[in-house]
């Protein structure tokens, strides 16, 4: 009867121990992930904000190239000035291989084969990770 | 035990979730995104968006919708209409069952569909930080048994224990925590990106049962931003006489920016397409794209897809034999029922408030997860760990309620502060527990009082008590006061100090909410009062020390000062602001004083008083300089713990 009731109380404790041990290393683990997830958000907390910026400097790019203005290519640069001090960077892929880690194909056309023809929407990083990928007209080759 | 996750491997998109402290959490791809395309290229072994972006290069090894074979035979009508639509070649693998050729190597769906869960095991692991083996895997309900092996098989192919599969509508009922209701019927509606399906399950004692299902397996949102772009595309023609559909650049632009108010419409009323650049005209102007969209015009647009839903809708009822009016709860699952319009079709037709979250293309997944804590036993015998519902605190100087625990402290929790005493030679402090969100001491809950005595004679402020406040487990509070210098303690228990009825603590918020403003007011009179007193007394000491020192003219102003200033403190209709300003001036006064002790300081390295703000004592946080380096330590300790200023 005794010895019963010791068995049940180590099991219980060995039970509780393990519970216990497992909520500390929830929360060891939580706390490591909280710190590396703030170092993260302050990284990247502009990130939306920029991306939407960046429809914006498309257009810019755009408008630039059918007035061919020299103000506005001025107001461009500074935009783009901006954007780099801020971790922004473009991808470079005119005329690099394909790679879809950084570019999203939207058209295959006469070129070389997985050659970027032509970049549609340039792409950047932010402190290098992929805000946008750069949208690209790739070779398909055979001529 | 590792966790075990839940996985909604998705025809057009997958999700992965986990239990985290007892709560359900979709884990980020390392893209960083909470949903991953289910899209492979399995020669180079590519998955999720980046297998996507370069879709349209390579359409014969790119794979996608290949749930729509997983366990069917070659010749199963599902296959044959995928093979109609589908850039990669479906082939006929062993036994007859379906089977992908990638430049000549051949790939079950099991094989590809494992490609993508080996993606979410991976992204999983580095989330986690932790080796993740078991999972729980959703399937549609009108997945049979071949169907429910292959993806088993898939999740074994990719390294996982599968511990369950589930059904995609049960999952989001227990999302809702719908298992916990007996008896009852329930209508889930899922619109994904491109699969409609809808089940009626009925829940007797925890056990789900499937009574019909339906659905549209080509229906979902994608279709609705191709209304959206035929329109947007009509419309340029009609107005410039430019087909856009020609034009692949502008396609794609046409493409993200219909998606982006169909979803901005959800929403509001209204949005603009803005497209500058679009094309050329005849005349080899630019030509813009503009465009007002409203809700109405998009309800319109897609009339026809929302009521496609209806129909098997209404089969699935027929087949459970249920008629609206017996379902008792409508779950709605998939990125597409954010769409109002769609909630109001499903509200009104079932005559119910349908359920549905902030995410419901992630209640698959978070379903999921829970099945997967229940069979951690993680969700079962959940540690549930209080918290205090109101702040816990004592009285200070002035009647002002100086936290201690604030309230939504997870238990058992531990907090103390130095306190000291409010007037010279002051020989016992009393310790008033009190409990509530209001800035006074009177409004709020006494829970206790006690009383330490034999306190060494002193000054004022120089006396440490250290008041701790320690909730364990069960809710019981225990109150100790020391006096640092003698040792001596005393303690006050106090039973169930975290459990009020859920009136109790809504009437006490209501309450401090209702009295923001007029307690704030008290607040700062009280606080004001407390400073000017300082002042008044620091000053005396002083005057009392130093006076022979000033030039008699100002020795009196000083003195005049001080007086009106403590007359002032003893009037109740005093105001805050008078007070301070008073308080001001009189310490502006005093500033010749401050001259003299300043000079005797630097001579004789004799200490000065520091009038920062903060309550004062009958226990202030102790405001005293360090004459000795323990004191100086404690005096650190002592700002750590003040919880005094209300902003």
């Amino acid at each position: 009867m005794k010895a019963d009731k010791t068995v049940k109380l180590e099991q219980k404790i060995t039970e509780l121990e393990d519970k216990w041990k497992r909520a500390i290393a929830d929360y060891h683990n939580l706390e490591k992930r909280v710190t590396s997830q703030q170092a993260d958000f302050i990284k990247f907390a502009n990130a939306a904000l920029i991306s939407r910026l960046l429809n914006i400097v498309d257009d810019l790019k755009r408008a630039a190239n059918h007035l061919n203005d020299q103000g506005l290519k001025l107001i461009i640069s500074q935009l783009q000035d901006l954007l780099e001090t801020e971790g922004v960077t473009e991808i470079d892929a005119t005329g690099k291989t394909f790679d879809a880690h950084t570019m999203e194909a939207i058209e295959t056309v006469a070129g070389s084969e997985n050659e970027v023809i032509e970049v549609l929407a340039t792409g950047y990083k932010l402190n290098d990770k992929i805000l946008r990928p750069a949208k690209v007209k790739v070779g398909k080759g055979g001529k | 035990m590792s966790k075990i996750v839940g996985i909604d491997l998705g025809t057009t998109n997958s999700v992965v979730a986990v239990m985290e402290g007892g709560k359900p959490k979709v884990i980020p791809s390392s893209e960083g995104r909470n949903l991953i395309p289910s899209v492979v290229e399995p020669i180079k072994n590519l998955v999720g968006d980046i297998a996507k972006r370069q879709l349209i290069l390579n359409p014969k090894n790119t794979i996608y919708s290949v749930k729509r074979l997983m366990g069917r035979r070659s010749d199963d009508p599902m296959v044959e209409k995928t093979r109609g639509m589908a850039g990669y070649e479906i082939v006929k693998g062993k036994q007859d069952m379906a089977a992908i050729k990638v430049e000549d190597k051949e790939f079950t769906p099991q094989e590809i569909s494992a490609r993508i869960l080996s993606k979410i095991k991976a992204d999983a692991e580095a989330y986690l930080g932790e080796k993740v083996e078991q999972a729980v895997i959703t399937v549609p309900a009108y997945f049979d048994d071949a169907q429910r092996q292959a993806t088993k098989q898939a999740g074994e192919i990719a390294g996982f224990k599968v511990e369950r599969i589930i059904n995609e509508p049960t999952a989001a009922s227990l999302a809702y925590g719908l298992d916990k209701k007996a008896n009852q019927t329930i209508a889930v509606y899922d619109l994904g990106g491109g699969t409609f399906d809808i089940s009626i399950l009925e829940i007797g004692d925890g056990v789900f049962e499937v009574k019909a299902t339906n659905g549209d397996t080509f229906l979902g949102g994608d279709d609705f931003d191709q209304k959206i772009i035929e329109h947007v595309v009509a419309e340029f023609k009609k107005e410039h006489g430019v087909d856009l559909s020609k034009d692949k650049q502008a396609q794609q632009r046409i493409r993200d920016a219909s998606e982006k108010a169909k979803i901005e419409l959800s929403s509001s009323e209204e949005t603009e397409i803005n497209q500058p650049f679009i094309t050329q005209g005849s005349d080899g102007n630019p030509l813009h794209l503009t465009m007002k969209l409203t809700r109405s015009k998009l309800e319109e647009l897609t009339d026809d897809l929302v009521e496609k839903t209806m129909g098997p809708v209404k089969a699935a009822m027929k087949d459970a034999k249920v008629d609206a009016k017996d379902i008792d709860e409508v779950v709605l699952v998939g990125g597409q029922t954010r769409m109002p319009k769609i909630q109001r079709v499903v509200k009104d037709f079932f005559g119910k408030e349908p359920h549905k979250g902030v995410n419901p293309d992630e209640v698959v997944a978070i379903g999921a997860a829970i099945q997967g804590g229940v069979l951690m036993g993680d969700v079962k015998d959940v540690l549930l760990l209080d918290v205090t519902p109101l702040t816990l605190g004592v009285e200070t100087l002035g009647g002002v309620m100086t936290p201690l625990i604030e309230r939504n402290t997870t238990v058992p929790t531990a907090k103390s502060q130095i306190f000291s005493t409010a007037s010279d030679n002051q020989p016992q402090v009393e310790i008033h527990v009190l409990q509530g969100e209001r800035p006074m001491s009177g409004d709020n809950k006494t829970l206790g009082r006690f009383v330490l005595d034999g306190i060494p004679p002193a000054q004022r402020g120089i006396p440490q008590i250290e008041v701790t406040f320690d909730i364990d487990a069960n809710g019981i509070l225990k109150v100790t006061a020391k006096d640092k210098g003698t040792g001596k303690e005393q303690k006050i228990t106090i039973q169930n100090a975290t459990h009020l009825t859920d009136e109790e603590v809504d009437k006490m918020r209501q309450e401090a909410e209702k009295h923001a403003e007029e307690d704030k007011t008290k607040k700062e009179l009280a606080e004001a009062r407390n400073q000017a007193q300082t002042a008044v007394f620091e000053i005396e000491k002083q005057l009392k020390e130093h006076g022979d020192k000033l030039d008699k003219a100002d020795k009196d102003k000083i003195e005049v000062n001080v007086k009106q200033l403590k007359e002032l403190t003893e009037k109740t209709e005093a105001s805050a602001e008078d007070l301070k300003k008073a308080t001001a001036e009189t310490l502006e006064s005093a500033q010749k004083l401050g001259e003299i002790l300043y000079k005797q300081q630097t001579e004789g390295d004799k200490p000065t008083e520091d009038k920062k703000e903060g309550s004062a004592p009958k226990a202030s946080a102790k405001e005293d300089k360090g004459e000795t380096d323990e004191s100086a330590k404690a005096k650190e300790k002592a700002e750590e713990g003040e919880v005094v200023d209300g902003e």
